[in-house]
């Protein structure tokens, strides 16, 4: 009975590495999970609760000109053709950051412009999937769509005037003071958004430009400006 | 291997399916709450900034600065 036993033997290994592959496939199925999922939730709470601490803030805070926060966030991304509510825009592009559901500023390898500086490009980045997916939508931009960025006393509007719908991750050259590859050649006011592309994969960058319209001081109510009605 | 596991947990029917259950919720929370944002910087599925070439999460030497991924 030599030969029963050894295929008792073949059969619970080929057994065993079958639900060995069958438990790999369920911990993938997981992960997808948690990326597209479970971050988003926890970002998303973690955005909110940081978000209404920034209103709290200004809220408190006197009005006229006060030292800018940068620890807590600068302001607030309004972008109506990505259907998302408001993102908070805090300093830094790193995950630590990002993965807090908000969208950051540029510190590396080109140091960010501010919408108050004279001249400058705001450069901004925030995560496609996953850990709030803030930029999930950036394909929907297109041209002439209304950009606003909220700060405590200004609301600055922006127009879209170019994208970039893949570009290597290695071109730092879009967040240049004047980037040319979006048109402009003088120095302005610009406005860049990045995130990955395409969805759910990290090899290329979109990259989205806009350029500052007008400004609106904030008033008492905190009314919206027309792009945002 | 889960057949075996099946005949090693105590008790009855009942009381193997409770602790079958338990046992797949301990796991599934050990690996939402600590394997996976373990794994997550490691696979290449969601860097969103355009940068030089440096590895994820690297810090500028003296800087103590995150660089962007």
């Amino acid at each position: 009975m030599a030969g029963t036993r050894i295929r008792g033997r073949i059969a619970a290994t080929v057994s065993v590495v079958g639900e060995l592959l069958i438990t790999a496939g369920v911990i993938m199925a997981l992960f997808v999970v948690y990326s597209l999922w479970w971050t988003n939730v926890l970002a998303d709470r973690e955005a909110k609760r940081q978000g209404s601490q920034v209103r709290d803030h200004w809220a408190r805070q006197p009005a006229g000109p006060g030292a800018l926060d940068t620890k807590d966030g600068i302001g607030f991304l309004h972008v109506p053709a990505m259907r998302n509510g408001e993102v908070l825009v805090k300093q830094g592009t790193g995950t630590d950051v990002l993965n807090e559901g908000v969208a950051g500023y540029y510190e590396d390898p080109v140091k960010s412009g501010m919408p108050w500086d004279k001249e400058g490009n705001f450069t901004l980045a925030a995560h496609r999937d996953g850990h709030g997916a803030k930029f999930h939508n950036i394909d929907k931009i297109k041209n002439g769509d209304a950009v606003v960025f909220e700060t405590r006393d200004t609301w600055y509007v922006y127009k879209v005037f170019a994208e970039l719908t893949q570009t290597s991750r290695f071109n730092t050259s879009v967040l240049d003071f004047v980037p040319k590859e979006s048109g402009k050649t003088k120095p302005g006011r610009y406005l860049t958004l990045t995130t990955c592309t395409p969805v759910y994969t990290s090899d290329y960058r979109y990259v989205v430009w806009a350029e500052l319209q007008r400004t609106e001081k904030v008033d008492a109510k905190r009314t919206l400006p027309a792009e945002l009605r | 291997m889960y057949a075996w596991i099946w005949r090693h947990l105590p008790g009855n029917a009942w009381v193997k399916a409770l602790i079958s259950l338990v046992l797949v919720l301990a796991i599934v929370y050990a690996l939402f709450q600590y394997v996976f944002p373990w794994a997550e910087p490691l696979l290449p599925f969601n860097d969103v900034t355009v940068d030089n070439g440096m590895p994820a999460g690297a810090t500028v030497p003296g800087g103590g600065m995150a660089v962007a991924l």
